[in-house]
């Protein structure tokens, strides 16, 4: 991945916060509140999980799926991409474009976790989704999803690869009647070449109850290890949501973009697969190239308090006023029991975020606020 | 315990430009696609204008009656001289016969002896995802896109971008002034008194507040101001002061730059089909065909990096009509 543009992705993130804003007092409206997540409850859903790895996936959702059959006319196109022939082979690519778009509508879902919007896909019956790991964020938090026909169902985020930005979330199981969810179809990101069409749908701005979601159509541009880039042009809220062929296979999970309105970057779904135990698991592990969170403190292993012994000149520690001897008892919603968790803990944020951290100074209580910075960022 | 966080509405994240020149041979709008529609684009090319005010290119136009009769965007035409130019570059001067300030519609009549050709319209409304094609001026497809939402109306959120309150007397006075807001950009202050609008007497906070919701974005409004002097008096003046979308004013430098150039008026539509048809802001007022060559509609705003909006014929149709009529009645 280039990192050309890296700092203008840090800057843009930090920027973002002002997009959900309705009023206009960002100091306030800013901070929101992440639904209080109990410790142990995330063990509890781990066991509740049925063990499925991702053949038993597939299984359970042939039937159903978004799968759409493709006519002769364009197979062609299918498995190389191009550009049509004539009119009507155009026209015919357009029908095609029309079923996909219809049948994707249903599994492509928001997602809302405290004041974070993204997207998200079903692709089982019993409500596996999937998304970007920065809209999951970190294991067993509580997640809204904002079905298509406008319900809201809870939902738990499981697993996240942060190095390729691949997330998992689980939707909490007696809230369909009964009944199987709509899913996609999974195809396979490999054998994909550049000039292949393809179609996206998402919830660009978030989740609009009277606009629904957005379907654009665009073409595979490049095909990466970490990414397909595609010109159907993404924005904030798109992240998480699905990217389809002309065959109704979900391809790619939305994931970033640049300056120019043809640089989308996608997830490949072959990434989901390699990740999928470790993501059912509720494991969460890497980061994006150039968005590894710090804080900027040292400490010793040894000690059986998180104490900060060096604090960093110019960290998001320094900025937010913690002195050397704290002793950082709470970071969010975890307890700390050493400086090993205070680091494992940091590894679970994303640059950007606003963490509200209980500290022991001199025998005192207090509670900082640390907006967590970025490795070799400013 | 809470977490407290304050993470952005996600989140596709920047990360900066990918200069990969090869890539434009797979573009889903390169001139190879664009091509296979040329032969729709010249079937409606001669109701197809470009509109200029003193002598800038600020939208299209699409002819709608034989008599000289073109309709565009309202919000982007100045108090310049108007031209229109056809197809086969002949330039005519015309000038505002009607308006519909709901849809940001005017019709212009043009001043020139020669045969129109007014496009037909057609109220089928496309599927999503279905192509649809922006003619230009030449019949050359402007740009492709696909129907990304179906038909809906979308709110005007024009503001002038101030917070009042009443004083003492029960005048509208100025608390806040928003940044880059039609307000500050016309020097309005906090302690600022508004009592008139377009010469209108406006008693109170309320008054005021009302009397602006009525004003669409992109539109100018003449307020009286009293503002407080040294002498503990109040100074009376005018100052004209334009009204801003409040998406474009609450946004972010970034996504300011993520969304690119746009049209100052993009809400206040009584209803529009979305598409992701990447437009300039000067490309609206023309024809949008589908892949039959049907004319389903006319462009009306681009909105953001993901969005532009056209007006769907069934909306149009008698909104035409409407106008024509009151043109051509002015005329007698």
């Amino acid at each position: 991945m280039r990192l050309d543009g890296d700092f203008v992705l840090f800057r843009n993130f930090a920027l973002l916060i002002l997009f959900t804003l309705s009023g206009f007092s960002p100091s306030i409206a800013q901070i929101k509140e992440a639904s209080p997540t109990a410790s142990d409850s995330s063990l509890e859903f781990v066991i509740q999980q049925e063990k499925a790895g991702p053949s038993d996936v597939l299984g359970e959702i042939s039937s159903t799926g978004t799968r759409c059959d493709v006519d002769d006319v364009l197979l062609p196109l299918l498995s190389k991409g191009g550009i049509p022939k004539n009119i009507d082979t155009l026209r015919a690519l357009e029908g095609q474009q029309n079923q996909v778009a219809s049948v994707v509508a249903n599994c492509t879902v928001g997602v809302k976790i405290g004041a974070a919007k993204g997207c998200g896909v079903i692709i089982t019956k019993s409500g596996y989704v999937l998304t970007a790991a920065h809209v999951a964020m970190r294991p067993g938090l509580t997640a809204e999803i904002f079905m298509a026909d406008g319900r809201i169902v809870k939902a738990k985020s499981l697993g996240m690869n942060r190095s390729v930005d691949a997330g998992l979330m689980k939707i909490d199981a007696d809230q369909n009647d009964g009944k199987p969810w709509p899913h996609a179809t999974l195809g396979s990101s490999e054998g994909i070449l550049p000039g292949m069409w393809c179609i996206a749908t998402g919830h660009p701005g978030g989740y609009d109850k009277q606009r629904g979601a957005v379907t654009r159509v665009g073409r595979i541009l490049a095909v990466r290890d970490l990414a397909l880039v595609t010109d159907c042009a993404l924005i904030g809220g798109d992240s998480g949501g699905p990217l389809f062929n002309l065959a109704g296979e979900l391809i790619a999970v939305h994931s970033r973009i640049g300056n120019d309105v043809a640089d989308n970057l996608h997830v490949p779904i072959e990434h989901y697969a390699d990740s999928w135990e470790r993501m059912q698991e509720g494991e969460s592990w890497g980061y994006l190239p150039g968005f590894k969170p710090v804080l900027g403190v040292r400490g010793s292993p040894a000690s059986d308090k998180a104490v900060l012994e060096v604090i960093r000149v110019g960290s998001p520690a320094d900025k937010a006023g913690l002195q050397e001897g704290d002793i950082v008892e709470e970071f969010g919603d975890k307890l700390l029991t050493d400086f090993k968790s205070l680091q494992d803990a940091v590894a679970d944020t994303m640059p950007g975020e606003r963490v509200r951290l209980l500290i022991n100074r001199n025998g005192k209580t207090r509670i900082v606020v640390v907006e967590i910075g970025r490795a070799g960022g400013v | 315990m809470l977490l407290r966080i304050a993470l952005a509405t996600i989140l596709a994240f920047q990360y900066g430009s990918v200069a990969d020149s090869l890539r434009a041979d797979e573009r889903r709008d390169q001139p190879a696609i664009l091509d296979l529609f040329r032969p729709l684009g010249e079937e409606v090319k001669e109701s197809v204008v470009q509109i200029l005010c003193g002598g800038t290119p600020v939208a299209l136009g699409t002819v709608v009656a034989a008599d000289g009769y073109v309709m565009t965007k309202r919000s982007e035409l100045t108090s310049d001289p108007i031209r229109v130019r056809f197809a086969d570059g002949r330039l005519f001067p015309a000038r505002v016969a009607a308006v519909k300030r709901r849809n940001d519609l005017a019709l212009l009549r043009v001043d020139a002896e020669i045969e129109f050709q007014p496009l037909t319209f057609d109220t089928r409304s496309p599927a999503i995802a279905s192509f649809l094609i922006s003619v230009g001026r030449t019949g050359r497809p402007i740009g492709l896109g696909v129907v990304g939402v179906k038909e809906r109306p979308i709110e005007h959120r024009g503001r002038l971008g101030v917070m009042l309150e009443d004083d003492a007397k029960g005048r509208a006075l100025v608390q806040l002034v928003l940044p880059e807001s039609g307000a500050a950009i016309a020097g309005i202050s906090p302690g600022d008194r508004i009592v008139a609008i377009n010469g209108e007497a406006e008693g109170s906070r309320d008054a005021v507040i009302n009397r602006l919701k009525s004003m669409y974005p992109g539109e100018s409004v003449k307020l009286t101001i009293l503002r407080p002097n040294d002498l503990s008096e109040f100074d009376s003046l005018d100052i004209s002061a334009q009204i801003r979308e409040l998406g474009m004013l609450q946004e972010s430098a970034s996504d300011t730059k993520v969304n690119g150039p746009r049209n100052i008026r993009l809400s206040g539509f009584d209803r529009v089909i979305q598409h992701d048809t990447v437009l300039d802001p000067e490309d609206c007022g023309g024809p949008v065909i589908d892949s039959e060559g049907r004319a389903i509609g006319m462009n009306i705003a681009r909105a953001g990096r993901v969005v532009s909006y056209l007006l769907p014929s069934s909306l149009i149709l008698p909104e035409m009509l409407e106008m024509l009529e009151e043109a051509r009645s002015n005329l007698d």
